[in-house]
């Protein structure tokens, strides 16, 4: 044999052997095959089947306290149709009544460490009647949560959510209670103990309010005081002598605005702080509730001003880091920045030191502008607290949703939240020596102003404000124009209006 | 029971579970999902049937044409990056043994990793303040490509691609090397004896042998791009804008965000269109190379 004819000999008998092998273990695979099969085709068949009873669990549970009493009273009579109340949809269970709370309160959140102990209290207080599911998300994710379990049928009993346009989904389709009936119902809580206007938020098309208004706000300005005597820097009253101040603190690798943008934050809300500077913007924002444009001359103003900002190297370079309500506090509270803009819901954010080194002061005056910022502040209702019309309405549940929204708007915990740097809707005594020294100078600062809406309040449906917010995060990487901007915001207000 | 019998209830008795599997779960749910892409629909409220507007109004939509281009484009750069750099690992690890199972289990360990442990990480190397990136492009006398990567419009679709590109290499290295120990070892050494180097032993005996398991990571590459979301959901909510969004994550933003289930659903099945195109052409180029 030759060489080649050699190795091809070997590579033959090789592949002959391997064959032979693979058949032996062939016909043991395919029994272990065969019987894993039937084992697999037996356990999906057992997971059908439970998923069959679990369906039909879940579809007994939905069935209206109505409907199922009304099938009981036919049957034996009152004791089934109390025993049908009873147990129904996640309802009472050994005597208690099981009810879902909902709220963005969560850990990480400012509210968190002040909500928490008097949940648990109220809890514990009601532990023989009230089984509460307390679910908690971060902010935005909860928004997306509350928009999936609207879509599901599924929303909470209560929970605490935005008023205007987030609600309106809601609203049309009647799945909110008009606060009217649960004042009505409500022993402890009335309308009047309400900051006059608190509730205008939350009044819908049909000039009912469907939301108890928890939290107002301010928005403020704050500039680092010690950077500026380090720098011997004057507080800017105008754009000029703001383009100035900044080139000093770039200068000295200094952010001059921690103003980032990112989900639309803080940028949508400084935004509206600037249009405020404008003839006939705050009118313009009122009326974008009613149909109103946004596509207007001030908003290509304004936005054409925040990209001269961000061409002066005013904002953080790196928006999208940077941007966030935290993410731009972050830069301010580590004396990375020397002014920024925030609300009093970041104020348990900013350390002791920082609140005592910190000025409010206007927004220096935007060219053109003819509202003068000295005398404005943004100010309005932000965030309160909304009750499922279903559960309220489910007789099993009715006086559990009951005491439930008389925890949440109680004096009690109002007053605590306060401490978080909430400003209270409700009418109730504060101690203002409680409050963050932030707070102290926010309230002073404010006593004065004229109040000011933003666009997140009278946008009239979620996804303008989510489009505003998403092309302000590309207008803050300069990846549309001021005209795209606001022409995209437009696009979708005017689709809602077809 | 005659024996045909028997075996047509066996098979049915084994196609069912899958039957009624795939129909529960994918052929009703897409007949569904093309019903309410033809309504006016937030979720809540009655749909309203409105035709092919929905997909009008898509194609008319700057935003679903840049994250049909970022899907496109996540595609050809997975085709691109991903497959044959697996394949090159891989080779590596079968022609030199050595050290192989520590190496295996280092270029496979992020793809067990949640994509979401993986994105936060990214973002945070990425970030401006205390990014490793920038200041490791700075030791390295780099620092004139120092940037901003997921706020500079330049770089940032491929920052946000880079993690999802990464985290999946050790997957196909995985199919490779697998491919790869498949390969009959008398073809090889044959090659070698007829004094075929490494280099050619690889292009004209080994990788005709593995050119399956090639087709099976294009689909799974091609498959992976189209459903990508997680990394770009979570590194930067697919935005600024929808600019790193892929049509996975925009058809969420429409659909549970904007709580547009209509618009969403048709993008879905633009999504569902588009698959099937690459997997017809995928096909195609197939049939057409058994031909050939």
């Amino acid at each position: 044999m030759t060489d080649s004819a050699t190795i091809k000999y070997i590579v033959n008998e090789r592949a002959r052997i391997h064959d032979k092998t693979e058949k032996g273990v062939g016909y043991m695979k395919k029994n272990t095959e065969k019987w894993t099969a039937l084992l697999m085709t037996a356990v999906m068949a057992a997971g059908l089947t439970g998923c069959g009873n679990a369906g039909a669990e879940t579809q007994d549970a939905k069935q209206p306290v109505a409907e199922q009493a009304q099938t009981a009273q036919s049957d034996t009579g009152q004791e089934q149709q109390d025993a049908a109340a009873e147990t129904e949809s996640g309802g009472a269970a050994g005597g208690k009544v099981s009810v879902v709370l909902a709220t963005n309160w969560g850990e990480g959140d400012a509210k968190y460490d002040y909500f928490y102990p008097l949940f648990e209290k109220f809890q514990e207080e009601h532990k023989d009647t009230l089984d509460i599911t307390l679910q908690t998300y971060s902010t935005e994710d909860y928004k997306t949560k509350i928009k999936t379990q609207t879509a599901s049928g599924d929303l909470p009993d209560v929970f605490t959510y935005w008023g205007g346009g987030m609600m309106k989904d809601m609203v049309d389709a009647g799945l909110l209670l008009n606060v009217d009936d649960y004042f009505a119902a409500s022993s402890e809580v009335s309308k009047e103990d309400f900051e006059d206007g608190a509730f205008e938020y939350y009044v819908s098309g049909d000039g009912n309010a469907y939301g108890i208004p928890l939290e107002s706000t301010r928005g403020i300005f704050i500039a680092n005081k010690a950077l500026f005597e380090q720098y011997d820097l004057e507080y800017p009253k105008t754009y000029e002598e703001l383009v100035k101040v900044s080139e000093v603190f770039r200068a000295n690798d200094i952010i001059p605005l921690a103003i980032g943008s990112n989900g639309g934050t803080p940028s949508e809300f400084f935004f509206s702080e600037l249009y405020n500077q404008y003839e006939g913007a705050a009118d313009e924002i009122k009326a974008l509730a009613a149909g109103g444009s946004f596509h207007t001359e001030n908003a290509v103003r304004v936005a054409e001003v925040i990209v001269d900002m961000i061409d002066q190297g005013m904002l953080p370079a790196d928006t999208m880091a940077n941007g966030g309500w935290t993410g731009s506090l972050q830069l301010y509270t580590d004396q990375k920045a020397a002014m920024t803009y925030t609300y009093p819901w970041n104020f348990e954010f900013i350390p002791d030191e920082m609140q005592e080194n910190s000025e409010i002061i206007p927004i220096p005056q935007l060219p053109g502008a003819t509202v003068d910022s000295a005398s404005m502040i943004s100010g309005f209702t932000v965030y309160g607290l909304v009750i499922n019309k279903q559960s309220f309405e489910d007789a099993a549940k009715h006086d559990a949703v009951l005491a439930l929204c008389d925890f949440l708007a109680s004096d009690e915990l109002t007053q605590e939240l306060t401490k978080s740097g909430m400003i209270p809707c409700k009418k109730v005594e504060v101690n203002t020596d409680e409050q963050k020294l932030i707070m102290q100078k926010t309230i002073e600062y404010a006593k004065d102003k004229k109040l000011v809406q933003v666009h997140y309040t009278t946008m009239p449906s979620a996804d303008a404000i989510t489009m505003m917010d998403s092309s302000l995060d590309e207008l803050f990487i300069k990846a549309i124009t001021p005209e795209e901007f606001t022409q995209k915001v437009q696009a979708v207000l005017d689709k809602n209006n077809e | 029971m005659s024996s045909k019998r028997k075996e047509t209830l066996l098979a049915a008795g084994f196609l069912m579970p899958v039957f009624i599997v795939y129909t529960v779960f994918l052929f009703v749910p897409l007949v569904n999902t093309a019903m309410y892409s033809l309504t006016k629909w937030n979720g809540v409220t009655e749909k309203v049937f409105i035709g092919i507007r929905n997909y009008q109004e898509l194609f008319h939509n700057a935003d679903y044409w840049i994250t049909f281009q970022n899907t496109i484009k996540l595609v050809v750069i997975t085709l691109v990056i991903q497959i044959p750099t697996g394949l090159l690992l891989a080779y590596l690890l079968y022609i030199n043994t050595k050290g192989s199972k520590v190496f295996r289990t280092i270029f496979f360990l992020p793809v067990v990793i949640a994509p979401v442990a993986i994105a936060l990480m990214f973002s945070l190397f990425y970030n401006s303040e205390i990014g490793v990136f920038n200041r490791i492009l700075e030791m390295i006398g780099l620092g004139g490509l120092q940037t901003n990567w997921l706020s500079n419009t330049k770089t940032l679709l491929y920052a946000v691609m880079a993690p999802q590109v990464w985290q999946y290499i050790g997957l196909y290295v995985t199919i490779f090397l697998g491919a790869l120990q498949a390969v009959p070892e008398e073809l090889v050494e044959s090659a070698e004896i007829d004094g075929a180097g490494k280099i050619r032993t690889f292009f004209y005996v080994v990788l005709p042998q593995i050119v399956n398991f090639t087709n099976i990571c294009v689909i799974l590459c091609v498959t992976g791009s189209l459903k990508a979301f997680e990394h770009s959901w979570i590194m930067t909510g697919g935005g600024p804008g929808v600019r790193s969004a892929y049509l996975g994550v925009y058809m969420y933003k429409t659909a549970f965000v904007n709580s547009d289930f209509g618009t969403g659903s048709a993008i879905t099945m633009t999504i569902v269109a588009l698959s099937l195109a690459i997997t017809g052409l995928i096909n195609g180029i197939g049939r057409w190379r058994e031909r050939e």
